[in-house]
């Protein structure tokens, strides 16, 4: 963890100081004098060589300091702390429908591999995971704000507002999850437990739930942690697209106006929440799979 | 291989072809503004439409097809290329380098892909080889992973051993007996790349990261006529459909050559 967060944070200072034009312009008032921009070019490091510029660099960081947006001279970290539970409680909507949609799915097209339901769940899971959010999103407003008028088409708020994007974002999420249960079951199912377990007389329920469900679920699990970086991945468009007060419509604001710290900052604190969740996912491997408690040496 | 890879193929091939002929289709220039038709719907004038400045929706569908596909298919065979290089670097030299260029992979694995393909094009200016550059930065980590999978497995095998013993130099062996072991994987990987380097692409130039107006893209399209769907919805079905039929084409492909080779990806 501790050098994967050094290299991150020596990225984004790389694509920081690669960043066209001089920070110091980006903050100084039209016409100021040489000497203020010299003297703020002194506070920033930026006279320093570039390896104490990367110590400041994280050190600043380690104080939660991610510099101030050119535009409206905010702190990038308060911003970001304010918009950051809305991105969150979008993910984990997007979540709650895709993951168990997703190995429902894939299990019953595992469970039914050649037949009409496998052709036609593959499909749509080819589907799935090929339209972009961006406009899957607006043919969901288009269907079912703009016409039906059942659900407000933008704005942030509780559950009526929270749906669309929650169902837009989940599509390549669930989307995945289904091509990776159904391969994961394919292979639980050749296991010999399992001819033994219908062997001794258990009933085809039971086999399914007990015995290839628990041990499928495994490697899903695994995926359902790396299908966080695809919320956030789609929270920029998807947000966007919905007037969502998240982080990705924060980055996309960023963008939009070249606000070089707004992006980094979201950028950063992206990555580290992805990494994050994966090492939680990694933690949770451990407590429900003990070979991998046995293996986990090897490795 | 599959019937549906061999359809995908076709179209693929067919929308990229049409694209590079479209002069010769429609009898409108992708960036012409005309006044007197703004907005139309779809009619046999104007196939799919036109837009809030009157040009053709169709004519920029085939012109943003060129650039989205070319865009996605260099930029796997970029990725493919890197990833080869590092993978068969790192597999067969092992060591040090393998602990080295493993490093990078999964530093650059530990970035959200979509997010760090945006902190990469904003720092150059907007354009195609921006873009390319970006997805070549993002995709070959994966690739490298892979490969280099593939190797350790494949340098212990007999064949290899085999060759060593007639006095084979590394190079020959990673040339001549490596290299071909890895082009279905490499195939596979490619086919399913291409097809998320196209959404990526075009979820780039929907933020306007992409190819710069007027040049026409998928994503710029319907960005930019996202406020019309209520009232002129084929602004932004369209090009849509145009994204998801090549994505959904290219995945199928690689599912169907994955099928066909028997990898795992």
């Amino acid at each position: 963890m501790a050098p994967l967060l050094a290299g991150i944070t020596f990225v984004t200072f790389s694509l920081t100081k690669a960043l066209p034009g001089d920070p110091v312009y980006g903050m100084v008032a039209e016409r100021s004098s040489p000497e203020i921009i010299e003297k703020i070019r002194k506070e920033l490091g930026a006279d320093k060589s570039v390896v104490r510029q990367y110590a400041g660099y994280v050190t600043l960081l380690a104080k939660g300091e991610l510099g101030r947006s050119y535009f409206t001279n905010r702190e990038v970290m308060a911003d970001i702390s304010v918009k950051f539970p809305n991105t969150m409680r979008l993910a984990f909507a997007a979540m709650l429908i895709a993951a168990p949609l997703g190995i429902f799915l894939g299990f019953i097209s595992a469970k039914n591999k050649g037949r009409a339901a496998d052709r036609i769940i593959t499909m749509l899971s080819v589907s799935g995971i090929s339209v972009p959010v961006f406009w899957s999103g607006l043919l969901l407003m288009l269907l079912f704000s703009l016409r039906l008028r059942y659900l407000p088409p933008s704005g942030t708020g509780g559950i009526r507002y929270l749906l669309l994007p929650a169902l837009t974002l989940s599509l390549p999420a669930l989307a995945s999850l289904v091509r990776v249960t159904r391969v994961t079951v394919l292979d639980v199912i050749q296991m010999p437990f399992v001819r033994t377990a219908r062997a001794k007389g258990l009933s085809e329920a039971g086999i399914s739930l007990i015995h290839v469900l628990k041990n499928a679920l495994i490697p899903v699990i695994t995926v359902i942690g790396l299908e966080f970086g695809s919320y956030l991945n789609g929270a920029v468009l998807t947000e966007t697209i919905f007037g969502w007060d998240g982080l990705g419509r924060y980055a996309m604001e960023g963008i939009i106006k070249r606000d070089y710290p707004v992006i980094m900052g979201c950028l950063l604190i992206g990555t580290i929440i992805f990494i994050s969740v994966n090492l939680l996912v990694d933690i949770i491997y451990h407590f429900i799979d003990p070979r991998v408690r046995l293996h986990g040496s090897e490795r | 291989m599959a019937l549906s890879g061999r359809i995908s193929a076709v179209v693929i091939v067919t929308v990229f072809v049409l694209s590079l002929i479209s002069p010769l289709i429609v009898p409108y220039d992708p960036d012409a503004i005309d006044l007197d038709s703004l907005r139309q719907p779809p009619s046999f004038r104007h196939f799919m439409g036109t837009d809030n400045k009157g040009r053709d929706i169709l004519a920029r569908i085939l012109y943003g097809g060129k650039i989205s596909i070319s865009i996605a298919v260099t930029a796997s065979i970029i990725s493919i290329l890197i990833g080869i290089s590092a993978g068969m670097l790192s597999g067969y030299a092992g060591g040090a380098i393998d602990t080295v260029v493993m490093a990078v992979v999964d530093l650059v694995l530990s970035f959200p892909a979509f997010l760090l393909a945006i902190g990469i094009s904003v720092i150059f200016p907007p354009g195609i080889y921006t873009v390319m550059l970006a997805l070549c930065a993002v995709g070959w980590a994966s690739f490298a992973r892979l490969i280099r999978g593939q190797v350790l497995s494949l340098k212990e095998a007999a064949f290899i051993e085999a060759a060593r013993a007639l006095g084979c130099s590394s190079l020959r062996v990673v040339l001549v007996h490596l290299i071909p072991q890895c082009i279905p994987l490499a195939l596979v990987m490619a086919g399913l790349r291409a097809g998320g380097y196209i959404l990526t692409e075009a979820g780039l130039s929907f933020l306007g990261l992409g190819a710069q107006p007027p040049t026409a893209t998928w994503g710029s399209m319907i960005s930019a006529n996202r406020v019309f769907i209520n009232s002129s919805p084929w602004m932004v079905l369209f090009p849509g459909t145009m994204i998801a039929v090549t994505a959904i084409c290219f995945n199928l492909l690689g599912d169907a050559l994955k099928e066909k080779f028997d990898v795992r990806t």
